[in-house]
């Protein structure tokens, strides 16, 4: 465990973790910051003033109770679905590659992927949004000819972090895959 | 150079025209003697509307340029738009590397201008690949004339090719020109691929020569070799290569074709190439009944272009305005003798005794044809073995290669103005209105800068790995090792 | 090399005794099955092992030895050993616990070679629910097209072991006999005595409906039914239609042979529970409609609704005829258009009212249908929308013939303004030369087809925006329909109750990971996304084909194509 300082695109601070089961069998957590309280209260604030700015010309009281049903089910909404505390790679040499999502609001969405199927593991660009940046994929391989690629799985899909911790990752990934 | 204005029908002698080729690309260096050292590497992106899968000379260009930059050690990298399902960033032969930008394509493969939706793609571009000089080509390209303007906005030396030639009287062509006074005014230095191509630039953008050198194209000759073989005996041949469009000429040909094929029956016309002008052909072959003369091919792939050459015995151009025309240099290299109009840049690209010359009209075309197809049957014309020896050593990209890179040399030593100056500049340069309005256009590009600083600061994008130049990861012997490979689909092997 | 073992996790805590369990083929991977317990004769455990395989087609076969650290006994290692030589096998796993520690150690013997390779942590446990494994089914399914062209994965190798496994599993704890094994037990059978009486009673009632079904297609495919007028009308009545897809779907779920494979399976289980919901839902219906004097009352209404629709039309039609929205239109045109539709209104009108008297009738025997299934009677609703607003649709017809004539012809024209034709060998447009006469007549007719124009367009316009509300009322109808036809109650349900019945994958979970001691994961399904059931398991119904885009529906509009709410039979993209 080293404490190197690692970032998404964006310039956030991000950590890694990797956990070595054993020495052929290794995790790697990518975890973003959590949800930052300061931020919610600032919406919540907004939604709040611009529901009572309502209220006070319309004098309608739904709207006031609307806009905290509002606030309410859109935090919800958005722990649940939105926002991805960490993400982790379960790298199980022989057997295959696991990515889990982990949202903030304890959802665990998972998926293994078996060696058979998987060609490589790249790191590739790409052109996100206004930036062009470098994400970490899977490349599995198209069943009915071995040499050419189905389709790519991309990994850190949420929390993006730069080129010098996928560096780190795909190292460590490649001896595993190389291993076995 | 600059007073060596040359007009398009003088034709010149091939020697005064080598020596002029000389001294143009000695210019650079000559006039600026405190250029630092040649063998400094530079870190160059081109940038282009027009690039491949599309095909033509301005792509060809790029692609023949950047392989022999990439060879003299220089690092290379190509924006482009995104054509249909190709985007994101591709690898080509020798690590050059391509950037597919999702941009919207407005007409004609050229991206829309807004001046400012460009900027963050293009921005991520040049840092992390560590630009140094911005290359921008064809003045067509509304993507060039962007990324010279947000060049100069982030502070990089910019050179610019121009590969076309225009006119001065029509409406379009006047706001065109005051466009392209906007946008060279900021430019370190222009290339141009002939002289009647200089002295067409120079006046429309209002520039110093000084700063404007003349390169031409190049044909790879080894591409391009004779093969009498593959003639038919018994008929003559006329091969056609160009896009089926206006500027080329296409309603002169459908003029032609008829008239010889009437008076040689033993004459063919064979033609390559796609455009909306195609109509016009097919209605002349139906309508005097000359299927089995005059051969249609559609569009060529680059590579099938020699095959079709060296089937004929005459190259014929009929283009209505043209810079500099590689087709006729590629007809020549595989021995073809050379018909074509006298226009823009075409009296200087060959020797006089290997191309015919003649008006843009029907009839001087038929009376030029007519002349070499009886030169041809009486055999008084050299071997294509003969032409293309002496065609070959005419134009090489390693040559232009060569050139350029002085271009670069002068241009890197050269100070990019702060943007008060380049205000200043803006308004001495294109007149009072339309400098106020772009100068405020660049201060607004430059406030969009700041912005895009402010959201995602130039420490935090990620410094490219290169592919190509001084510092390439990928050594010779491992090129086609696949560790990145870019997009869904394989990368395009050229 | 990783030597990957898959054990159940309900032989943990067995006694010590032999393993039993299958190698998997071209691979280091062993999957446990079961344990058999000391003491035992061999030559049963052979002969046992070869029954069960006869029965279950899985190459059981004994893998190696387990050991329990609860009884000391000396000269263990010999003894597990020899048992090694009295069951040849190319590779014998050892697996033992220890006092005190949660792990397995584990070795492996290679006999040809004769060589010993003791490697700790080059041993992969992956422990599993054996339960869940045999009843889970693996997605994507596997298409039965092309079985041999790829070899299958190991996780779907492992999971046809288990499944196929069970007779195996059939042999109860307490049984007596000379073999004891450990595996997974069903917790008891006493519910499926209730569930083979059902089995042996669906057999001839399945029979009886066959017959009925096949008289019925039998009667459908006469020739009297088939002759061409009846013939299109019913594949334009979306009553018939439904009453030939849940043929189909009867004929499915009754057929005699049992379901085979798993999609086979579901697919009547979905059919059949959609069936049951529809009829269900109609008897609902029915006893809502049939009380109060509902009926009665729908059919009062329903008359002056139609009539004031009528009235309506007509207002708009007076409006139209004027200067609508302040448009100055051609006179004569707009006056010849208007009467043209009033009159029709007229007609429309006088139909209604011989059509009056009968309507409760209609009604009340139409709401029986409803005992069929709220399919049918949401057809027949659907049907009867389309029989009632008949002048809508002949107006929008009419309209938009003209409209697109009218375009036609512009189209046509503005080409020989342009001294240019249509070339319809070649399908291209053609440059051709047309006489002083020719361009004259054309230059005059294209004038006149364009400043009558407007007032085309402005009736069409109109016509369409009610025949679109009708297209959209009708569609809505098709999608409720649509929805219950297709959908995968059953294995929606199978989803939500035994989430480890329909798995996407499995997830792996480490146990342990004390150094030296061998890697041990938990495996668990990962169930398949609620989405990705409704998906794979929804009953194909003509909705299933892709329906037009918006951008085709407004270009279509723009050119005056005809806008129907059923699929030409033309567009099935299947």
């Amino acid at each position: 465990m080293d404490n190197e300082k690692y970032t998404d695109i964006n310039g956030k601070a991000i950590a890694l973790n990797y956990q070595r089961h054993s020495s052929f069998c290794t995790e790697f957590t990518v975890s973003s910051p959590k949800v930052s309280i300061g931020k919610v209260m600032v919406a919540t604030c907004f939604v709040w003033i611009f529901a009572y700015a309502v209220f006070f010309f319309t004098d309608n009281t739904a709207v006031l109770s609307s806009a905290i049903i509002i606030t309410l089910i859109g935090m919800m909404l958005y722990i649940h679905f939105v926002k991805i505390d960490h993400e982790s790679l379960l790298v199980i040499g022989s057997l295959g590659i696991q990515l889990s999502s982990s949202y903030a609001s304890g959802r665990e969405h998972t998926s293994f992927i078996e060696m058979s199927k998987i060609k490589d593991i790249v790191i590739n660009e790409a052109i996100y949004m206004h930036q062009i940046i470098y994400y970490l994929c899977i490349l599995l391989r198209d069943p009915a000819d071995t040499s050419a690629v189905s389709s790519v799985v991309p990994l850190f899909q949420s929390s993006k972090p730069r080129l010098n911790c996928l560096v780190k990752v795909y190292k460590s990934c490649q001896e595993i895959i190389s291993k076995c | 150079m600059g007073q060596r204005r040359k007009k398009a029908d003088v034709s010149a002698s091939s020697e005064k025209r080598a020596s002029e080729a000389d001294t143009a690309a000695s210019n650079p260096t000559a006039s600026n003697p405190t250029a630092s050292n040649p063998n400094r590497k530079h870190s160059i992106c081109m940038v282009s509307d027009f690039f491949y899968p599309n095909m033509g000379g301005v792509e060809s260009h790029i692609y023949q340029l950047s392989q022999c930059l990439i060879e003299k050690g220089h690092k290379v990298v190509i924006a482009t738009h995104a054509y249909g399902r190709r985007k994101g960033v591709r690898y080509l032969t020798n690590g050059l590397k391509v950037y597919y930008l999702p941009l919207q394509v407005m007409y004609n493969q050229s991206t829309a201008t807004t001046c400012f939706h460009s900027l963050p793609l293009l921005r991520c571009v040049f840092v992390r690949e560590a630009v140094t000089v911005v290359h921008a080509h064809s003045s067509f390209s509304a993507m060039a004339h962007d990324a010279l303007f947000h060049a100069k906005t982030m502070g990089l030396n910019t050179v610019f090719t121009d590969h076309s030639l225009f006119g001065f009287a029509d409406m379009s062509s006047v706001l065109t020109n005051k466009l392209l006074t906007v946008s060279l005014c900021d430019t370190d230095h222009i290339v141009c691929v002939s002289y009647t191509s200089k002295e067409n630039t120079v006046l429309r953008a209002t520039l110093d020569p000084q700063i404007v050198s003349v390169i031409p194209n190049a044909v790879d000759p080894t591409d391009f070799t004779p093969d009498p073989s593959q003639r038919r005996g018994g008929r003559i041949t006329v091969v056609v290569i160009s896009r089926l469009v206006y500027r080329k000429g296409i309603d002169l040909l459908g003029g032609i074709i008829p008239e010889l094929c009437l008076k040689h029956p033993d004459l063919h016309f064979l033609i390559g190439g796609e455009g909306p002008k195609r109509i016009v052909l097919e209605e002349v072959r139906e309508k005097y009944q000359l299927h089995d003369r005059v051969r249609l091919l559609g569009a060529l792939e680059h590579r099938d272009v020699r095959g079709v050459l060296v089937q004929g015995h005459i190259f014929l151009n009929t283009s209505l305005t043209e810079a500099f025309c590689m087709a006729i240099v590629e007809g020549a290299s595989c021995g073809l003798q050379v018909v074509s109009t006298r226009v823009g840049g075409i009296p200087e690209v060959l020797p006089e005794d290997l191309i015919s010359l003649c008006d843009p009209t029907v009839r001087s075309l038929c009376a030029g044809l007519e002349a070499v197809i009886t030169q041809l049957r009486s055999g008084a014309v050299p071997s294509p073995a003969d032409i293309h020896a002496r065609v070959r050593s005419l134009y090489t990209w390693r040559n232009v290669a060569g050139r350029t890179e002085k271009v670069y040399d002068r241009v890197a030593g050269e100070e990019v103005l702060p943007l008060d100056r380049r205000l200043l500049r803006l308004r001495q340069h294109c007149g009072s209105v339309a400098g106020s309005i772009f100068a405020f256009v660049a201060v607004l590009n430059f406030l969009f800068l700041l912005l895009l600083q402010w959201l995602v600061p130039d420490q935090v994008m990620d410094r490219a790995v290169d592919a190509s130049g001084p510092r390439a990861l990928w050594g010779p012997s491992q090129r086609d090792h696949p560790a990145e490979e870019a997009g869904a689909g394989a990368p395009t092997a050229e | 090399m990783v030597l990957k073992v898959f054990f159940p996790q309900c032989c943990n805590r067995a006694d010590s005794g032999l393993l039993v369990g299958r190698w998997l083929p071209g691979r280091d991977t062993a999957v446990v099955l079961a344990v058999i317990h000391y003491p035992f004769i061999p030559s049963t455990v052979k002969q046992y092992l070869q029954q069960i395989q006869g029965q279950s087609q899985v190459p059981v076969e004994v893998l190696g030895s387990w050991s329990m650290p609860s009884e000391k006994q000396e000269g263990l290692d010999s003894f597990l050993r020899d048992l090694s030589t009295i069951f040849p096998q190319t590779r014998w796993l050892q697996v033992s616990r220890e006092m005190g520690q949660t792990g397995f150690s584990c070795q492996l013997l290679q006999l040809p070679p004769e060589k010993e390779e003791e490697e700790e942590d080059r041993v992969i446990f992956v422990h599993y629910d054996q339960r869940k494994v045999m009843l889970s089914q693996l997605h994507p399914l596997e298409s039965p097209a092309l079985p041999g062209c790829e070899e299958p994965s190991e996780l779907r190798q492992m999971f046809w072991t288990v499944a196929h496994s069970e007779p195996l599993f059939l042999k109860d704890k307490y049984d007596e006999g000379p073999l004891k094994l450990s595996h997974w037990q069903s917790e008891g059978r006493e519910a499926s005595i209730l569930v083979e009486l059902m089995k042996l009673a669906s057999t001839p009632l399945c029979l009886l409906l066959a017959w009925l079904l096949a008289a019925w297609s039998w009667v459908t495919s006469t020739r009297l039914l088939n002759l061409s007028p009846l013939r299109f009308l019913s594949s334009k009545l979306s009553s018939c239609v439904q009453l030939s897809y849940r043929t189909a779907h009867m004929k499915t779920v009754t057929s005699p042979h049992t379901a085979t494979s798993h999609t086979h399976f579901m697919r009547k289980a979905n059919v059949l529970v959609s069936l049951l919901l529809d009829v269900s839902l109609g008897l609902l219906f029915i006893s809502w409609l049939y009380r109060e004097e509902r009926l009665a009352r729908l059919a009062s209404a329903l008359l002056p609704a139609a009539d004031r629709v009528s009235r309506e039309l007509e207002d708009l039609l007076q409006w139209l005829m004027g200067a609508p929205a302040g448009l100055k239109m051609n006179r004569a045109l707009d006056q010849v258009l208007g009467r043209f539709f009033l009159y029709h209104i007229h007609l429309w009108i006088s139909y209604l009212r011989l059509l009056a008297p009968f309507l409760e009738v209609i009604l009340w025997y139409g709401g029986l249908s409803a005992a069929l299934g709220l399919t049918f009677a949401l057809s027949l609703l659907s049907d009867m929308l389309a029989l009632l607003t008949f002048h809508i649709y002949c107006f929008y017809v009419y309209g938009a013939r003209l409209y697109c004539m009218k375009l036609y012809g512009l189209c046509s024209l503005w080409r020989l303004f342009r001294g240019r034709k249509w070339n319809v060998l070649r399908q291209r447009v053609d440059s051709c030369c047309y006489d002083l006469d020719q361009l004259f007549i054309g230059t005059l007719l294209f004038t006149i087809l364009l400043f009558l124009l407007p007032t085309t367009a402005l009736y069409y316009l109109v016509f369409t925006m009610l025949r679109l509300m009708v297209v959209a009322l009708q569609g809505v109808l098709h999608l409720s329909v649509d929805l219950i036809n297709s959908f995968p109650l059953f294995a929606l349900s199978l989803r939500v109750f035994t989430p480890y019945r329909l798995a996407e994958g499995v997830k792996f979970r480490v146990l342990s990971d004390e150094p030296g001691t061998a890697l041990h994961l938990l495996m668990e399904m990962n169930a398949l996304g609620l989405g990705e059931v409704v998906q794979t398991y929804r009953t194909p119904t003509y909705s299933c084909y892709p329906p037009d885009s918006w951008g085709a529906l407004l270009r279509k509009l723009f050119v005056g194509e005809l806008v129907y709410p059923w699929k030409h039979k033309t567009t099935k993209t299947d």
